[in-house]
């Protein structure tokens, strides 16, 4: 399959092609991977593509998945409407 | 293991600071990271840039670093857009402590001014301005992406040579009859001609086992979230004086807020309900769409302070090739394209050109030489 044509993040919009590229130029954990592509920074926070990501790395690299270590998942997990947090006494709340 | 420097810590101070002396033709250079790269403040850092500070320290240190910034970006491929800060005012008191700052940066380059709320509704769609007494514009201010930042110089120094070493912890540098030598890791002994400590708020304890000093840094938990990405709607930084909290549109796309809560130092940062309460609450009443935004990440960081809020930056008197670049009090990653070439200078035995950088030694703080500011500020 043509690797442009491979969508790898979907909140990102990153194919295959640009994982590729990526671990080419030397960006070779997960960490950096995230940042430079934005692979799991969009709205779904890695949930799928963080792992498909980590395993392609592994076997590239020829490492096992716990090796390339997973990003940690920050609050919310889900996005939350910033409508939620609205209250009259967040003044007091907050100091 | 044998090295010409080693650097201790994969920040962006650390990552410009390498890249420099690239630049200048000095590659044998190993940097040791405890975790990964930007893993301490740099990752986490708002993106802003601006010269309009209330020292002259500041001032000429961020106007060479704004000089640099559209090259770094162009070389490294690093987004960066001058998109300028507006302060706002809610209170009368507010704007006049202002009118001697614009005053001080008019007079040292930085093309500050007063707005009214009516200029500052053409600055920033769709804001709400009808608390404003009014406001102070930097529009040579900006921000870049702190990502690319750090990881395209990254890649581009590894190419050239030099080596990353990731998941070491340094304990100490080993110094021998007043002279650096090395560092002890937690991986053995790394041999090297000179050391540069630039581990962020770790330089603390490193330097206190290495040379019996504490310089009083102290880490200031700080709170930021973003929101999904959107196209654009504002460009400049905004700060609710009131409130000391900000909010940018950052260049990829998402609203990021950041802001404090009344805390204490040196606690490891978690993060609390309160948090997105403050950061919407104070927002809102500028942009009520913000309502209809989604919440995507919320996290904690430090601001690594010094006592008198100005970085340590340069050699130490006392003991012959160690270099320190540390304490950045929340502006590392704008300062960090001008540290990168005065601390490339110093390693380099060359005399760095910045306007009073040489204030910025550390030897300061052991001297009691604070540096001084005309207001208390940010
Ligand atoms: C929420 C927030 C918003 C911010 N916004 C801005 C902004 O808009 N503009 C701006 O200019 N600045 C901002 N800052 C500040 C900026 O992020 C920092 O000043 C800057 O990143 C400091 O860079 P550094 O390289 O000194 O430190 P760091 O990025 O912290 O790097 C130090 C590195 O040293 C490593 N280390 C520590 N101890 C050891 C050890 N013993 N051995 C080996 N390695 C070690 C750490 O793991 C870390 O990677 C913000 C900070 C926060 C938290």
């Amino acid at each position: 399959m043509d690797p442009r044509k491979v969508i790898v993040c979907r909140c990102e919009n990153v194919t295959l092609a640009d994982l590729e590229e990526a671990i080419e130029k030397g960006y070779r954990d997960l960490e950096s991977l995230k940042r430079y592509l934005r692979i799991g920074m969009g709205p779904c926070q890695g949930m799928h593509c963080l792992l498909f990501t980590a395993k392609y790395l592994a076997r590239k690299l020829g490492k096992s998945v716990e090796e390339v270590y997973l990003p940690r998942n920050r609050v919310p997990l889900n996005p939350v409407p910033a409508r939620y947090f609205i209250r009259r006494d967040w003044r007091e709340m907050t100091g | 293991m044998k090295t010409g420097l080693v650097i201790i810590g994969a920040g962006i101070i650390g990552v410009m600071t390498a890249l420099n002396l690239v630049e200048k033709g000095y590659r044998d250079i190993m940097i040791v990271e405890k975790k990964y790269p930007g893993s301490g403040g740099s990752f986490r850092c708002a993106t802003g840039i601006r010269a309009s500070f209330t020292s002259l320290e500041h001032v000429e240190l961020m106007k060479r670093s704004i000089q640099l910034w559209p090259i770094l970006s162009e070389k490294y491929n690093i987004p960066y857009a001058r998109h300028g800060y507006v302060w706002l005012f809610t209170r009368e008191e507010d704007l006049e402590m202002f009118r001697c700052i614009v005053d001080f940066h008019n007079k040292n380059g930085v093309p500050t001014r007063i707005v009214s709320p009516e200029e500052i509704a053409e600055l920033v769609p769709t804001i709400k301005t009808d608390q404003l007494v009014g406001g102070v514009y930097d529009p040579l201010a900006g921000k870049a992406s702190c990502f690319k930042a750090l990881l395209n110089p990254l890649a581009y120094i590894i190419r050239k040579g030099v080596k990353l070493v990731e998941s070491t912890t340094v304990y100490k540098v080993l110094i021998e009859s007043g002279r650096a030598r090395g560092v002890l890791t937690d991986k053995g002994v790394i041999e090297a001609d000179k050391v540069l400590v630039a581990a962020g708020y770790g330089s603390k304890e490193i330097l206190r086992e290495s040379i019996g000093v504490d310089f009083g840094l102290r880490n200031i938990p700080k709170h930021a979230l973003i929101t999904e990405g959107y196209q654009r709607v504002f460009k400049p930084l905004l700060i609710d004086w009131e409130t000391s909290s900000y909010i940018v549109q950052v260049l990829h796309g998402g609203f990021l807020i950041g802001s404090s809560l009344p805390e204490e130092p040196d606690k490891p940062p978690r993060s609390r309900l309160e948090y997105p309460v403050k950061a919407v609450n104070v927002w809102i009443r500028y942009f009520p769409w913000l309502a209809y935004t989604n919440i995507m990440r919320y996290w904690t960081g430090y601001y690594v302070m010094t006592p008198d809020h100005h970085p340590l930056i340069g050699p130490l008197s006392t003991v012959e090739n160690l270099y320190i670049a540390t304490g950045f009090s929340g502006h590392g990653f704008m300062m960090s394209p001008a540290v990168g070439e005065v601390m490339a200078d110093y390693i380099l035995g060359e005399k760095p050109g910045i306007p009073y950088v040489e204030h910025l030694l550390p030897d300061r703080i052991i001297k009691g030489r604070l540096v001084k500011e005309i207001a208390v500020f940010g």
